[in-house]
This record gives structure tokens, C-alpha cells and sequence, in this order.
């Protein structure tokens, strides 16, 4: 003790026991256990504040933290087509997705990740700032569809990498490339208006939509319903295990009028011949639709996950514009398949009979002016069944003139030209039929007469789309019913259930024309079968076939006129047409080709009609070859 | 020959002997469930804390088998002592966090700033005990326990160790006060002390501790970061409810959504998984334990005594309190351990060697010369 009290100096004597000097510091003694109470009735307030008070809002943040509630995608319907043939199904996709809540340093973890992708680490950086304005909890997708060897090496490696998931969804698989590609139409990341526009949960943020065709326009049959799974995960975001799991429902089957081989047979030959344009065939007595083809075809495979903007612009600048439907979309001067609405006009309005001839020396002079037919040197004197299995424009101008343009803009549309045909496809066009009222409500101009006579040969303002030309062929062929073109056969759930049929569907019905209607079916058989027939180089054997050809102006320039056709620019060669049906004594399917600048629909869009007919009527033309050879 | 006063075994602190057997009961039991399931490696936390709990107890008959009052000569030995191992620590140490804080002893790393805190107490009581001023001290009769204090305060604080070093300073503050001091030192000292914390904040500071003050007054800012933590530690808590999730259940834990969950979180864990009435429980034993405390103090035979018992309970009641309102999310993480149950050997054998200071006092607590004495072999 010594020691301190030296180096201590003024410290003063220990008292040895002074009670006094204690009793004086009690009180504070009761002073400090007043503060360890006081304090303790601030941690029981604060106790009973979060844990009994607010239990609620914290047990359902904790739930929150541990529980991850995932969709799990519906496979999508697959697409079949009318024998059952699947077109379109799906294969997994394996995708990478990043919950940012759990990734720790994103920047190493994404430059990791870019070796992993072999991508440029930028590509991951966007994909991260599109997602700004997404929760963090929300997982973002950053890969999609990557190999077996990626997925291997996440699987093994996720350790390193936290907040990285993958997911498995269902990715379309087309079986038959670009087949019925306008048709079918192709899927796309849903957009900002079409999630605001769903229905509250049906859709979230990263879900695939139908952007085009059936795709997008039986988006409810083919969806399916999203099932769900809650997961509890660690606070890195590891799946700790599974608490519930809803599975997803499949989408419904949607089986098709389509016939793959009729749609093959009729690509394959537009697309060998790089021909620009549409073939449809049509059940003449209920509307299916067998073959709807437009072409060039777009790649369904560069739509998958947003087409790139270097392959739209080509797209966009294609000549032959791929990106339209010229089944549908597409409209043009119906050119010589107009003839039979001509005739009708004709005959209905008791203008001309079967007996009625006029003579064709090559022209027709109206006016002041001469309007040519097609053979200059004329078809001499000519009966209805003649002009239409030659189509000498020189008896349609007389009998258009004297119907006048009104009467065959009725007869046009009651032949289905200038209205939409309700075919379940987008963006259809009605097309054209002109009247006196048309050109003057649009042009302010009054009608001259001379156009009439154009008209009358199914050129000047009219405009058609393949398929209102096959209705009209079908309509002609099966005595004068209109039905609507319909392209699903039924609608299958899940579990077999047919949810939809096909169920034909009669617009309206011509009456009373069953006469005329057969003059001009006779016509029409005189074209295939006729030994002086535009179309006689369709003829199949075996088969009985109806039809009309056709050639629509694009440009009337005096310029090209005497050019060779081939010498004409592509742009300014008239368009093909072909339109038939068969049998002709008991008609099925009637078939309309259009040939981009194709020139002459008896060379240029005929023997597709052909080809299309025959595959359609493969088993019947085989079979008497089998009788024969039997006997 | 040991000559033992019958005395100290009929005087022995039973129930505060209990009390500590409860509160370490729990806290292993905590500790098992903060750190479950077991790492494949490696001690497991509960069993190298209960290792501990057996040094400790150890310690803690060692330590009442001589009077406390031999403290005021050892004292100074221990002060220099503990100062040469921080230091040691400041500059051999390892680092943990960006602070120099552990010497690796090989069985288990030291933490020298825990016991430099019980060090403290012991050093300020033999001051306050010898020199005794019946009016109040005088500013320069502080300046000895002001020096005393200053030179580990900054060596903690330079580790860097924030929560620690306000630790020594609240230590200062609870028994110089409780000594009574003149009104003029108060005021002197509290304008000090004032321009000290407004010149800390602007000149001494590391960011990250300014940004963890910050981050308390408003956690919104921050939610992933230190304002994460406080919110996690709210979550386990509230979400306990009256009953808990029961042992082992808690997911803010066994998810690791929770920070630190053995260490200065551990109060956290116990919340979520035993509820509102657990953690009464447990608060009522280790309040009671704490007031316990001060009535050994009230029933002290010396000033040393008093001033020891004093100190030592609110050594633990001052950590306790700061470490369970930032668990509760009063108080902005500081990393102050909750005595006795967050995992760590320092900070554990330290508190265990206190309450053995506080059973010493309770054990000797009649009047020197008046009780039997007994031989014994």
C-alpha cells in the first residue's frame, strides 16, 4: 500500500469502516435499480409493441422473406392439323434468371456469368437497367434457352452463383419450319399495354403472348393456366425446400381445317419458284379452310423472343413483302375472275341468255376510244361458255356496259368482293367493289362510262383478296351458298373434352340463280377442260376441273407495252390468277392461286392450283389405276 | 493450513449462483438453435461455450477463494497489464471488421478490450474507495480516474471499436456520478463532454461509424445495409408473437435473414423462437439477476465493495440494455454483446468473472473480526 500512497500523493486516509459515509451513497444505490426498472419497462413496452401489438405485419414480413412464390408456366396448347399431324408443340427451355434481392456483388457475379453465357457482359447490364422499375424480389430473366453444357455447369457451380435461378418453360417447337407461318403466327415477350390491359394475375411481366395469327388470337384456348409453387429460400435465395405446389394447367389443342400436305405441296412450289403470293383452298361446301399460304413465308424462329431490328428491316424492305398475309392482306384487280360476276349480272338482269353472241374482231371501240381484248386478232363471234373459257373481253365489255357499273358492284358483292369474308385472322382487307357513289364520294369526280368497261374485265378501281376470289369460286361451285371460311376443326381441353366443334356457318345464300350459275359453271369447265380453254395445262386426269384464269394490270404504261414480258421490270408484270374447283360435277374444294407478277394465270398460277388438287385428291386419282390394273 | 471463515460458506451466493446457471442454461440453448444446424467442420459454437462456462466457473472460485479487497493492491499490475495487451492487440493483432482487436492465444483469440471494461470497474472502485470526499469530488480530484479512463478508452477507440469505447466512457460516467461530485464539476464535465461528442463527430469518426448513427436515425435509407440488419432483427422479434415460433423453428434465423445471429443478435433468435412470454422470462431472471446485484452493493461492508458490486452490475446492465434496444431496434448497431449469452470467450469470461467479483463481495459481506473462524485441512 506503500507504493500507491507515494505515487498518489493527495490521497487522503481509507476509511476503514464508516457507515456514515455508505449510508450516504445507498440512496443512490435505489436510484440505479430505479433506472435498471425504468429501462426494463421500456424493453417490456418495446416487446409488447412489436411482438404482440404489430405480430402481424412482422410474421407476414418474415413470411415474405422465406417464402418464394413462383409461376410455373403452362405448356401451351399445341396446334394439330384437320388428320391430327401436330404443327406446333413445345420442347423445356431452360432460362437464367437473377433475383437481384439475393445476388450479392453483381458486378464479379455478371462477369462471371458472361463467360458463362460467352456473351458480352453489356447484354447483361441492360437487361438489368430494363428492369429498373421492377421490384427487387422480382426475378428478371437474363438468358433464355441456354444449352446442356450451360445448364450443367449452373447446376454444379450455383454456389458461386447467388440469386441465380433457373427456370424451365415450355418453348414452342415447329415442326414443320414456316409452315402456315402468317397463319400461325409467333409468340413475343408481353408488352407494358398488354399487361396492363390483362386481367389482374393472369399475366406477369415476363410471360410469352401471342403477338400475331391464331397464336395471338386464340391466346385464351392455348395459354393454359400458370400453376404456382411456394418454396422457402435462405436469405442468399437457396431453395430450402418446397412448402406447396399447384401444377400448371395445359393449354387446349387447337386442331386445324389445315391439310399439312395440301400447305407443303403449295409452298413448296411458290417458294422453288420464288414466286411471290397466296394459295387457298377452301371446302366448297362448308368453308373450311384447307390451305392458306402466303408467300415469301416469314422465319418463325427469328420472332421467338423479339426479332432483331436488322432482320425487320429486311423484312420491311423486301420487295415481295413477307411480312403480309396476301391471302387476306393482300389486294389486287381480280383481272378475268371477275368475268363471272359480269356473266351473272348479265344473265340475272336478262341482258344476255346462252343463245347470245357477239362478234370479237379484237377491240371495242366506246367513245372515242378503243378498248383492246386480250387476243388483238380477235375471237370472232363468241357465246357465253366460249367467253369465258377464252375470256374474250370483248363480249364482257358489251354486257358489263349494259348492265352498267351499280348493277355489277351488287352482283360483286353478293359474290362475297368488297366485304371481309370473317375468316378468324387479323387485319383482313374488304377489298373493293366500285360504284358511281364510291367514285364520287372518294374522287369528287363523276363516273365516265369507259370504266365501266373496264371494270367489266375485273380491272380499273376493283380490288380483291385471294380468299374473297376462292369464296366467290365456292359459291359459284356449290350453287350459290356463302359460307364463312373457317380455319379451327375443335378445340380440345386437357382432359379430351371438346370445347369447340366445328360448325358451318351460311352467310347468305344466292336464290333463284341455280339457272345462270350453271351456264357459267359450264363456262368454267370449258376453261380446264375445254379443247380451246385458257387453263387447259391444269387437266388432271381422273379429275373433272372448273375454273377461271386471270391476269391483273399492274401499270397500264405504253412504255412496257411492247416490251417482252420478261424484259418488263418485276414491279410493273401483271399479276397471275387462278381460280377453280372440283369436281365439277359434285364439287368439294375450290382453289384460288395468286401470282405476284406472275403474268399469265395459265402458265404462271395454274399448275399450282394443280399440284394442290392433286395431293388433295391423291387417294381417289390412284385408285381407278388399281381397278384397271385388277381387272 | 487454510484457515476459512465458516462464515463464507453460509454466506455463499446461492441464488445468485442460480441465476447464472439459468441465464447460461438459456443462453446455451440459444446458442445451440443460433447456430444450427451444425457446420461440418469445426467446434460447434454451444460446445465451445460451454467449455467456456467451465473456465469461467473455474475462474469464478478462484477469484471468491481470496478476499476482494487484495484487488486495490493488484489493481494496478492488472491496469498495466490489460493496457499492455491492448496495446499488443493494436499492433500484432488480428483484424476482424477493419479493427485490430483479437491476440490469437491458439485455444481460443482474446479480445483484450472485454476484460479492459471489467478492469475499469475494479480500477475506478479502488480510486473512488481510497479517496473518499464526503462533499463531492473536485475536478482535480477526478483528473486521476479521467487519465485512467482516457488511455484505454483511446487505445479501443483507435482499433477502431466504437461501441466498446462508449462502453468505458458509460462505465466512467455510472460510477463517477454515483460518487458524488461537486456542482461544478458536473457542469464542467458535462460542457466537455458536449463539445467532445460535437468534436468526435466532426474530426474523429470513421464514415462507416457516422454512417451506422445516420443509418439508425433513419433506417428507411438504407435498406439493404445497416438499416437491413435492424430491420431483420425487428422482423425475428415481432414475428415471434406471444408464444414464438418454438425452438429451432425460427426462419429469420435458420435462414440466415439474421445478422450475426450468435453473436450480438443472439437476444433476437430467442425472441422469434420462444415469443413475448420467453423473452419475459428470460428478461425477468436477467433483471432480477441485475437488481440482485445492487443489493449486494446495499449490503456491502466497505465503500470498496459497495463500489465494486456497483460497477460490475452495471458493467453488465449497461451492456445488456444497449445490446437488447438494438436488437429491438432502439439503438443503432454498435456491436456491444448481451452478457453472458452472445457467443464469444472474451466477453463471457469477462461477465463471469465479475459476477464471481459480485458473489466475492456478497460472500464477505459481514464485519471483519465478527464472525467464527474455523480450521480446515
Amino acid at each position: 500500500m506503500q507504493k500507491e500512497r507515494s505515487f498518489f500523493k493527495e490521497i487522503e486516509e481509507i476509511t476503514e469502516y464508516d457507515g456514515s459515509a455508505l449510508d450516504l451513497l445507498r440512496p443512490r444505490l435505489l436510484l440505479a435499480a430505479g433506472i435498471i426498472i425504468v429501462f426494463a419497462a421500456l424493453v417490456f413496452c418495446r416487446l409488447w409493441f412489436l411482438q404482440i401489438s404489430n405480430n402481424e405485419e412482422f410474421l407476414s414480413k418474415a413470411y415474405n422473406n422465406r417464402v418464394r412464390v413462383r409461376e410455373l408456366a403452362a405448356p401451351r396448347g399445341h396446334i394439330l392439323d384437320r388428320n391430327g399431324v401436330s404443327l406446333v408443340t413445345n420442347r423445356p427451355s431452360f432460362n437464367v434468371l437473377l433475383v437481384r434481392e439475393d445476388s450479392g456483388n453483381e458486378p464479379s457475379l455478371m462477369k462471371r456469368l458472361a463467360k458463362v453465357f460467352d456473351i458480352d457482359v453489356a447484354r447483361l447490364w441492360e437487361r438489368i437497367r430494363e428492369a429498373e422499375h421492377i421490384p427487387l424480389h422480382i426475378p428478371i430473366q437474363l438468358q433464355e434457352d441456354i444449352n446442356w453444357e450451360t445448364l450443367a455447369y449452373l447446376e454444379n457451380h450455383k454456389h458461386e452463383f447467388p440469386g441465380i435461378r433457373i427456370e424451365v418453360t415450355p418453348r414452342r417447337v415447329y415442326h414443320y419450319g414456316d409452315l402456315a407461318a402468317h397463319l400461325i403466327g409467333y409468340l413475343g415477350t408481353i408488352s407494358k399495354r398488354e399487361l396492363m390491359g390483362s386481367v389482374e394475375g393472369e399475366y406477369s411481366g415476363r410471360d410469352k403472348i401471342g403477338k400475331m395469327g391464331l397464336e395471338k388470337l386464340r391466346e385464351r384456348d392455348l395459354r393454359g393456366e400458370k400453376g404456382t409453387s411456394f418454396a422457402e429460400v435462405n436469405a442468399r435465395g437457396f431453395q430450402q425446400q418446397l412448402l406447396k405446389r399447384v401444377d400448371p394447367l395445359p393449354g387446349r389443342e387447337l386442331h386445324l381445317t389445315l391439310d399439312v400436305k395440301m400447305q407443303q405441296v403449295a409452298e413448296e412450289i411458290m417458294n422453288s419458284e420464288d414466286k411471290s403470293g397466296a394459295v387457298v383452298a377452301l371446302d366448297v361446301n362448308t368453308g373450311r379452310v384447307l390451305t392458306l399460304v402466303s408467300t415469301p413465308p416469314i422465319r418463325l424462329e427469328e420472332f421467338i423472343g423479339g426479332i432483331s431490328q436488322k432482320n425487320w428491316d429486311t423484312y420491311l424492305n423486301n420487295i415481295k413483302k413477307p411480312l403480309i398475309n396476301k391471302a387476306v392482306q393482300g389486294v389486287y384487280p381480280p383481272g378475268s375472275t371477275y368475268k363471272m360476276i359480269t356473266a351473272l349480272a348479265g344473265l340475272e338482269e336478262g341482258v344476255i341468255d346462252l343463245e347470245s353472241v357477239y362478234y370479237c374482231p379484237g377491240y371495242h371501240a366506246f367513245g372515242n376510244r378503243i378498248y383492246r381484248c386480250w387476243k388483238w386478232s380477235g375471237h370472232g363471234a363468241v357465246n357465253l361458255t366460249r367467253a369465258i373459257a377464252e375470256s374474250c373481253d370483248v363480249y364482257f365489255y358489251q354486257v358489263g356496259q349494259l348492265v352498267g357499273v351499280d348493277t355489277l358492284a351488287e352482283y360483286a358483292k353478293k359474290l362475297g368482293l368488297g366485304v371481309k369474308t370473317g375468316l378468324e385472322i387479323e387485319h383482313e382487307k374488304a377489298g373493293l367493289v366500285p360504284t358511281k357513289k364510291w367514285k364520287r364520294d372518294r374522287h369528287n369526280i363523276k363516273w365516265q362510262e369507259g370504266e365501266t368497261l373496264s371494270i367489266a374485265i375485273g380491272q380499273g378501281y376493283n380490288l380483291v383478296t385471294p380468299l374473297q376470289i376462292t369464296v366467290m369460286t365456292a359459291m359459284l361451285a356449290n350453287g350459290g351458298k356463302k359460307y364463312r371460311p373457317q380455319i379451327v376443326e375443335k378445340v380440345v381441353n386437357p382432359n379430351g373434352e371438346i370445347v369447340e366443334r366445328f360448325e358451318p356457318e351460311l352467310i347468305e345464300e344466292l336464290t333463284g340463280m341455280d339457272q345462270h350459275i350453271r351456264l357459267i359453271q359450264e363456262g368454267m369447265y370449258e376453261v380446264v377442260q375445254g379443247k380451246r380453254g385458257t387453263a387447259r395445262i391444269a387437266k388432271i386426269e381422273g379429275l373433272d376441273i372448273a375454273g377461271k384464269t386471270g391476269t391483273a394490270q399492274v401499270v397500264r404504261l405504253a412504255q412496257y407495252k411492247h416490251l417482252k414480258e420478261e424484259d418488263i421490270p418485276y414491279k410493273y408484270r401483271d399479276h397471275a390468277w387462278f381460280t377453280c374447283y372440283a369436281p365439277a360435277d359434285k364439287p368439294e374444294i375450290a382453289v384460288t392461286v395468286l401470282v405476284e407478277h406472275g403474268l399469265h394465270g395459265s402458265s404462271g398460277a395454274s399448275p399450282i392450283a394443280k399440284a394442290v388438287l392433286e395431293t388433295y385428291f391423291a387417294d381417289r386419282l390412284i385408285a381407278p389405276e388399281v381397278a384397271e390394273n385388277k381387272e | 493450513m487454510i484457515r476459512i471463515d465458516r462464515r463464507l460458506i453460509t454466506h455463499f451466493d446461492w441464488t445468485l449462483l442460480l441465476l447464472i446457471l439459468l441465464i447460461c442454461g438459456m443462453a446455451l440453448l440459444n446458442l445451440y438453435s443460433a447456430s444450427y444446424p451444425p457446420k461440418a467442420w469445426g467446434m460447434p459454437p454451444y460446445l465451445k461455450q460451454s467449455y467456456l462456462f467451465l473456465m469461467g466457473f473455474t475462474a469464478i472460485l478462484f477469484i471468491i477463494s481470496f478476499d476482494y479487497n487484495e484487488l486495490i493492491f493488484w489493481n494496478y499490475p492488472f491496469y498495466v497489464t490489460i493496457i499492455g495487451l491492448l496495446v499488443f492487440a493494436f499492433f500484432m493483432g488480428q483484424s476482424a471488421g477493419g479493427a485490430q482487436r483479437w491476440i490469437d492465444l491458439g485455444f481460443f483469440r482474446l479480445q483484450p478490450s472485454e476484460p479492459a471494461k471489467l478492469m475499469l470497474v475494479i480500477t475506478l472502485s479502488s480510486y473512488y474507495a481510497r479517496k473518499e470526499v464526503i462533499n463531492g469530488y473536485s475536478l482535480k480530484q477526478l483528473l486521476a480516474p479521467i487519465v485512467l479512463t482516457t488511455i484505454p478508452f483511446l487505445l479501443i477507440l483507435m482499433q477502431p471499436d466504437l461501441g466498446t469505447a462508449l462502453m468505458l466512457a458509460i462505465i466512467f460516467i455510472s460510477m463517477t456520478v454515483f460518487v458524488k461530485l461537486r456542482l461544478s464539476t458536473y457542469l464542467t464535465l458535462g460542457g466537455a463532454a458536449l463539445f467532445a461528442v460535437v468534436f468526435a463527430w466532426y474530426k474523429l469518426l470513421k464514415p462507416y461509424q457516422k454512417q451506422r448513427v445516420q443509418t439508425f436515425l433513419n433506417p428507411e435509407n438504407d435498406p439493404m445495409g445497416h438499416g437491413y440488419q435492424i430491420m431483420q432483427s425487428k422482423i425475428a422479434v415481432g414475428s415471434g408473437g406471444k408464444f414464438g415460433k418454438g425452438y429451432l423453428e425460427g426462419t429469420q434465423g435458420h435462414l440466415h435473414f439474421l445478422p450475426e445471429r450468435h453473436t450480438d443478435f443472439a437476444f433476437s433468435v430467442w425472441c422469434e423462437e420462444w415469443g413475448f412470454f420467453g423473452s419475459m422470462f428470460f428478461l425477468g431472471i436477467y433483471f432480477f439477476m441485475l437488481l440482485w446485484g445492487l443489493r449486494v452493493a446495499m449490503h456491502a461492508k466497505d465503500r470498496f465493495g459497495m463500489l465494486l458490486a456497483y460497477g460490475v452490475t452495471m458493467l453488465i446492465f449497461w451492456q445488456a440494455i444497449i445490446n437488447i434496444l438494438m436488437v429491438l431496434g432502439f439503438l443503432p448497431v454498435v456491436g456491444i454483446p448481451l452478457p453472458l449469452v452472445s457467443y464469444g470467450g472474451s466477453s463471457l469470461l469477462t461477465t463471469l468473472l465479475a459476477l464471481g467479483i459480485l458473489m466475492n463481495v456478497r460472500m464477505r459481506r459481514f464485519q471483519p473480526g465478527k464472525g467464527e473462524e474455523v480450521d480446515t485441512d
